[in-house]
C-alpha cells in the first residue's frame, strides 16, 4: 500500500478514477441538462455560453451526455470485471482443486477458446442478446430479463457479454496458482485434520490466490471500458437515447468535418480515463510485485 | 523443430471445429431468418428461398454440409449478396484486411521493439520518460477515438495524407497507425521492462566483462532474451489487431471484411458468418503459430522439452 503511495503516477491516476466515480454517481446535480433534453432546432450547435461543448445532432448538450456518459463506462468497468472475475476464479479454482482428467479437459476447453476471435464472439452474443431480449412478456424469464435490460439502459447483456467472454485469462492464472498452493503444507494439514473440500478451497486456497488476482483484473479494466466503447461504436452497445462515449463517437464522426468537438470530446473523455486506469493498474501491479527492480 | 511445428498445425483442427460449431449455433440461435428484412413476401416465395438455401435441412445437416464445402474452399453463396458467392468476396475483400492488419503488425513490432530497446538502454534519461509517456498516451487512445484525430489533423487540416478509402500504399498510412499504435505502446512497454531485467541477469556481465562490445551485448545477447515475453504477447496483438481492423475500416471507409462481418450478422447472412469468422479465427491462429515457431528460435528450452 505504502508503495502504491509512493507511485506519483498511480495516485494521479486514482485521483481521476475518484472523480469520476463522483462525476457518475453525481450526474443528476452537475450536469447542466438532462441527457435527453434538447431541441432539434439547436442541433449542431458550436459551444458557447449556455452549451460548453455545444449540441448534438438532436440537440442535445454534449457536456452533460459526456457526463452522463462516465456512469456508462465506469458500470462497464467495474460490473464487467467483477463478472469475468468471478467466473474466472471459480472455474480456475475447480479445475486447479480436482486436478487430473477433469483439470485437463477443463484447460483444453480454454485454449480452444483462447484462439476464438472474442470480438467475433461478443457481436454474436449481443445481437442474439438484443433480439431475443427485447419482448416485454411480462411474468415470464425472458419478459424479466428484458424488463431489467431496459430500466438499465441497455446494460444488462453488454455486461454478462463481457463476462463470457473474458474469463479466459483469469481462468489460466487461478488454476495455475491454485495447483501451486495445493501442494503446501498447510493445505496437506487441513486435509488432514479432515476438512471438506469446499472447506478448504474457500478458506485456504482462495486468501492465498487473491492478490495475483485483483491486480491482473485491474489491469484488465481498460479492456472493458474499450469493448463497451467498440459495442456502441458499431451499434450493438447501450441502447439510445443513453449517453455511451462510443456511441458519442459513431454519431460524431460523421459530421467530424465541419463539427470536429462531437468527436473530441468523448475521444478526451474515454483517452482520460483509460490514462487514468492504464496508470492505476500498473501502480497497484508495481506495488503488488515482489521483484522490484528501482 | 519440425515436429514442434506439425504439432501446432495439428492444432489447427480442433480449434476450427470448435469455432465454427460455436458460431453455428450461435448463428442459428439469432432469431430471424435472412428473408424477413426485405418486403414481406408471400410464404411459398420463403419456402422457396429456403429449399434453395438449404435452410429447411436439418442443422445437423447443414452444418455437415457446410464443413464440407469448406474443406473443399468451396464456400457457398451470399445470402445478402446475390450475385456473389462468398468466395468472391473473401477474394476481394481479404487483401484488403491482411494487408491493413499485417502493416499494423510491422508498425507494432518495429516501431514498438526498438522504442523500448532504445528507452532501456537509455534508462531514466528524458528519451525514456518521453518514449514511456508517449507509450501510455498511444495505449490510452483507443483506435475509434485516435482514427478521427488523425484524420482531422493529417488529412484534414495539413492535407498530408488522403481522408479515407483505399488505393495507393498511401492511403495505408493514416489506418496502420491507428491501428498500430496501441500494440506498439504495449510491445515498448514490455520490451523495455524485459531488457531492463535481462541487463542485470549474471550473463550480461560476464560478457561485458570478457570484452564484447556494448552494442552486441546489448544486440546479441541482451535482445534475444528480452523478446521472449514480447513474443507471448504477439500472437494476442495480432489478434486484437484483426478485430480492431473492424472498427479502422468503419471510420476510413477501407473496403475489408470488417464491415461484412458486421452486417452478415444482422443480415442473417450465414454463409458469410462462418466464412468470416472462421477466416479470422484461421489468421489468428496461424499467427499464434507462427509466433510459437519464433518463441522456439528464440529460447532453445522450448524446442528441446
Amino acid at each position: 500500500m505504502r508503495r502504491l503511495i509512493r507511485n506519483k503516477a498511480a495516485i494521479v491516476g486514482g485521483f481521476i478514477v475518484f472523480s469520476l466515480i463522483i462525476v457518475a454517481i453525481g450526474a443528476n446535480w452537475i450536469a447542466p441538462y438532462g441527457y435527453t433534453e434538447g431541441h432539434v432546432r439547436d442541433n449542431y450547435l458550436a459551444p458557447n455560453s449556455s452549451h460548453l461543448m455545444g449540441c448534438d445532432f438532436m440537440g442535445r448538450d454534449v457536456l452533460s451526455r459526456l457526463i452522463y456518459g462516465a456512469r456508462v463506462s465506469l458500470a462497464a468497468a467495474f460490473v464487467g470485471a467483477l463478472t469475468s472475475f468471478l467466473i474466472g476464479v471459480i472455474y480456475g479454482l475447480v479445475s486447479g482443486f480436482l486436478g487430473g482428467r477433469v483439470d485437463n479437459m477443463m484447460m483444453r476447453f480454454v485454449d480452444i477458446m483462447f484462439a476464438f476471435p472474442t470480438l467475433l464472439l461478443i457481436i454474436l452474443l449481443m445481437v442474439y442478446f438484443k433480439s431475443t431480449f427485447s419482448v416485454i412478456e411480462p411474468g415470464t424469464f425472458r419478459g424479466f430479463l428484458s424488463n431489467l435490460d431496459r430500466s438499465m439502459g441497455g446494460m444488462l447483456f453488454i455486461f454478462i457479454g463481457i463476462g463470457i467472454t473474458s474469463w479466459l485469462g483469469m481462468a489460466r492464472l487461478i488454476r495455475g496458482m491454485t495447483l501451486s498452493v495445493r501442494e503446501k503444507e498447510y493445505m496437506e494439514a487441513a486435509r488432514a485434520i479432515g476438512a471438506s473440500r469446499t472447506r478448504q478451497v474457500f478458506r485456504h486456497i482462495f486468501p492465498n490466490i487473491l492478490g495475483p488476482a485483483i491486480v491482473s483484473q485491474a489491469l484488465q479494466i481498460p479492456g472493458f471500458i474499450l469493448y463497451e466503447a467498440f459495442l456502441s461504436f458499431i451499434g450493438l452497445g447501450v441502447n439510445p437515447p443513453t449517453p455511451s462515449w462510443g456511441a458519442m463517437l459513431n454519431e460524431g464522426y460523421i459530421g467530424m468535418r465541419s463539427h470536429f468537438n462531437l468527436v473530441l470530446w468523448p475521444a478526451v473523455a474515454i483517452s482520460i480515463t483509460l490514462f487514468a486506469f492504464n496508470f492505476l493498474g500498473d501502480g497497484v501491479r508495481d506495488a503488488f510485485d515482489p521483484r522490484q527492480t528501482r | 523443430m519440425f515436429e514442434f511445428i506439425v504439432r501446432r498445425i495439428l492444432w489447427l483442427i480442433p480449434v476450427i471445429f470448435v469455432v465454427s460449431v460455436i458460431t453455428f449455433v450461435l448463428m442459428h440461435a439469432v432469431p430471424g431468418g435472412p428473408f424477413d428484412a426485405e418486403k414481406a413476401l408471400p410464404q411459398a416465395i420463403i419456402d422457396n428461398l429456403n429449399a434453395k438455401y438449404h435452410l429447411d435441412d436439418p442443422l445437423w445437416k447443414q452444418y455437415v454440409d457446410y464443413m464440407y464445402g469448406f474443406i473443399r474452399f468451396d464456400l457457398g453463396p451470399s445470402i445478402s449478396y446475390r450475385s456473389r458467392t462468398v468466395n468472391d468476396i473473401l477474394a476481394q475483400q481479404w487483401p484488403v484486411t491482411a494487408m491493413l492488419g499485417l502493416a499494423s503488425f510491422a508498425i507494432a513490432l518495429f516501431g514498438g521493439i526498438p522504442l523500448g530497446l532504445i528507452s532501456a538502454m537509455k534508462q531514466n534519461s528524458l528519451a525514456d520518460y518521453a518514449s514511456m509517456g508517449i507509450s501510455m498516451l498511444g495505449l490510452s487512445v483507443p483506435n475509434m477515438a485516435l482514427g478521427p484525430l488523425l484524420i482531422w489533423i493529417f488529412a484534414l487540416r495539413l492535407k498530408w495524407f488522403p481522408v479515407a478509402t483505399w488505393g495507393s500504399p498511401i492511403h495505408v498510412v493514416l489506418p496502420a497507425i491507428t491501428l498500430g499504435t496501441a500494440y506498439m505502446a504495449s510491445f515498448a512497454r514490455l520490451t523495455r521492462a524485459s531488457m531492463l531485467q535481462v541487463i542485470r541477469e549474471d550473463y550480461i556481465q560476464t560478457a561485458r566483462a570478457k570484452g564484447v562490445r556494448q552494442t552486441t551485448v546489448m544486440l546479441k545477447h541482451a535482445l534475444r532474451n528480452a523478446l521472449i515475453p514480447v513474443s507471448t504477447i504477439a500472437g494476442p496483438s495480432f489478434a486484437g489487431i484483426m478485430t480492431g481492423s473492424m472498427i479502422v475500416e468503419r471510420i476510413f471507409a477501407i473496403p475489408g471484411i470488417g464491415k461484412y462481418y458486421v452486417t452478415s450478422v444482422s443480415n442473417r447472412d450465414y454463409p458469410v458468418i462462418m466464412a468470416t469468422t472462421l477466416v479470422f479465427a484461421l489468421a489468428v491462429v496461424f499467427m499464434n503459430m507462427l509466433v510459437d515457431v519464433s518463441y522456439g528460435i528464440l529460447d532453445p528450452r522450448i524446442r528441446y522439452n
